[in-house]
């Protein structure tokens, strides 16, 4: 089985992307054989106001019956932002999310600030999981009116060590992945996983002797990426990197045990 | 087992889905979920990384101890046989003649280590136009093919016409690193006053029509629509799609605008994406097929460095 843990469906301002609808995402699950996908709002990224972004993807999935059977809604909340936690409530309770999606670079706040804190914390005793992506695109060939900034991973320790009882999923591992000591541990002691859609993913092999089996799931980062990256860092690891039993946790069981699936 | 396995994936799906339901669902749910379930099929990623003989047009060999046994490795791993290898000068560098001798010395023992799985690629600077043209003569005459530069020249600099002219005459293919660029419109600062852009590719394409030149990394950074779009008439500028950023529209775009026969597998060392976004893009078997292999092997005939 395959859970895809990072999917989007919406619109990128500065770009077309191809598989930004439930339709087009869906067709590329069948084609590659992925079961679920946790998907949030790409749009929502630009909003200020996140919820109408929700709401406009809640619909769409719930226009079809094929689209709710195979997609799991993660919503965008912006916690400097009027009514949002009307909007935390909402998601939770009529949407049924599975997690929530955060963008302090886009939204312009501090990830280990007092509102972004306060989220985490409903986040956590709400049991909903806590989603950031160390990069939405690669900077370089982006357009001269998105974000400059990227993420490097030590740059989550503070926000995983501010809330340390929060569930975490980090996204599109990019960038530089070298942790001091104290920080990797931080990351093996907390529920942290993270996806295998990131360039910084280089060594899953080694990553899993690093930080253990549990820490990786399956994730596309699709509409942005492509669509098959994530999954050969997967199922190209040697019988000694990774048996069948540790493969399968990384498709589908750690999603399941992180989202409570 | 495989009709247990849907099964058994189905009943899943349908209890996981209906879980997050709000009290707005209906009973017809569950027979969506049936319905559903029967069109995600299975996908065997590494069967398909077995089915395409490949050779990698934009590889590289470090002057590191874990080098070129990591890259085999990475190589393995995907199932890519051959590999064009260069070792172009550091950027910045002083890109004097013993730099250019001592790149080259590194890939010419890496290729007689591994001569099975290595294709090599010189490199030099033309601004030593002797000294270029000397090291021409002696890494063809050592078995190598093509030429892989960086950025102390640009490609349309008068400097590199005698060079474009050997490589005609040799009928061999030159690679060309590309820089950012104007990927936020302006010229990134990071960038040196010498980098080869799109334009310059064109212009020294039209000069030069017999030439063969690889357009460098796709996916290493730079705006791929803007350099498919610039590129689209130079017929004899191919485009390889190597590189980190394995962006979900390139390779479909690029074969779009500059068609199937231009397009090269490469990975530039990010061996996942190199492959991975070959296998995601909207293409035929066949066409995996010309883009993964016989592409660039076309390229080596021309020569007579082909591989069997």
């Amino acid at each position: 089985m395959l859970i895809d843990c990072n999917a989007y469906i919406g619109h990128w301002p500065f770009r077309i992307r191809k598989y930004g609808s439930c339709a087009a995402l869906l067709s590329r699950m069948n084609q590659f054989g992925v079961d679920l996908a946790l998907v949030s709002s790409l749009s929502a990224c630009f909003y200020k106001n996140t919820q109408t972004a929700n709401q406009t993807l809640y619909d769409e999935i719930h226009s079809q019956r094929i689209f709710r059977d195979r997609f799991l809604l993660m919503a965008v909340i912006n916690p400097i932002y009027g009514g949002w936690r009307d909007d935390l409530e909402i998601c939770h309770r009529k949407f049924g999310i599975r997690g929530i999606k955060l963008y302090p670079k886009y939204h312009g706040y501090d990830p280990t600030g007092p509102e972004c804190t306060e989220l985490i914390k409903i986040a956590r005793d709400r049991d909903l999981v806590i989603a950031f992506s160390l990069r939405m695109v690669d900077s370089r060939p982006s357009s001269w009116l998105d974000i400059n900034e990227e993420w490097d991973l030590k740059d989550l320790i503070p926000v995983i060590r501010t809330v340390p009882h929060a569930r975490y999923l980090i996204q599109n591992v990019s960038n530089r992945i070298d942790l001091e000591d104290g920080d990797s541990q931080v990351l093996r002691d907390a529920s942290v996983l993270m996806d295998t859609s990131g360039r910084s993913i280089t060594n899953l092999g080694f990553l899993i002797k690093t930080y253990g089996p549990g820490k990786f799931v399956f994730g596309t980062h699709s509409p942005v990426l492509d669509y098959c990256t994530g999954l050969l860092r997967i199922e190209s690891l040697r019988q000694e990197e990774a048996d069948e039993t540790v493969r399968e946790k990384i498709r589908s069981g750690n999603a399941r045990q992180l989202f409570n699936l | 087992m495989r009709n247990m396995e849907q099964i058994n994936r189905r009943n899943f799906v349908r209890r996981t889905t209906l879980s997050s339901a709000s009290f707005f669902f209906t009973q017809s749910v569950h027979q969506g979920a049936e319905d559903t379930m029967a069109s995600a099929g299975t996908y065997d990623i590494m069967q398909e990384v077995r089915k395409f003989q490949k050779i990698d047009s934009h590889a590289h060999v470090y002057f590191s101890a874990d080098s070129p046994e990591t890259q085999i490795d990475y190589a393995d791993r995907m199932k890519i046989a051959k590999l064009v290898i260069s070792r172009p000068m550091r950027p910045g560098s002083p890109g004097n003649p013993d730099e250019f001798r001592a790149c080259n010395d590194l890939v010419l023992h890496c290729v007689r280590k591994y001569p099975d799985r290595f294709i090599g690629q010189m490199t030099l600077n033309p601004q030593f136009g002797k000294e270029s043209m000397e090291e021409i003569n002696r890494c063809i005459g050592e078995g190598m093919v093509g030429l892989k530069v960086y950025n102390h020249v640009k490609i349309n600099d008068p400097l590199f016409y005698p060079v474009i002219e050997k490589f005609i005459d040799l009928k061999m293919i030159m690679l060309v690193h590309v820089g950012i660029g104007k990927s936020r419109i302006v010229l990134d600062k990071r960038e040196p006053p010498n980098i080869s852009l799109p334009s310059d590719f064109v212009e020294i394409a039209t000069r030069y029509p017999e030439a063969m030149f690889q357009f460098a990394h796709l996916a290493g950074g730079e705006d791929w629509e803007d350099a498919c779009k610039s590129l689209q008439h130079s017929k004899n500028v191919y485009v390889d799609v190597a590189g980190s950023n394995n962006d979900a529209g390139i390779v479909d775009f690029a074969v779009e605008y500059l068609g199937e026969d231009r397009v090269l597998f490469g990975c530039d060392n990010s061996f996942y994406q190199g492959v991975g976004h070959i296998l995601a893009a909207t293409l035929t078997d066949a066409q995996r097929t010309k883009i993964f292999f016989e592409n660039y092997n076309q390229i080596l005939r021309k020569s007579g460095r082909h591989v069997d």
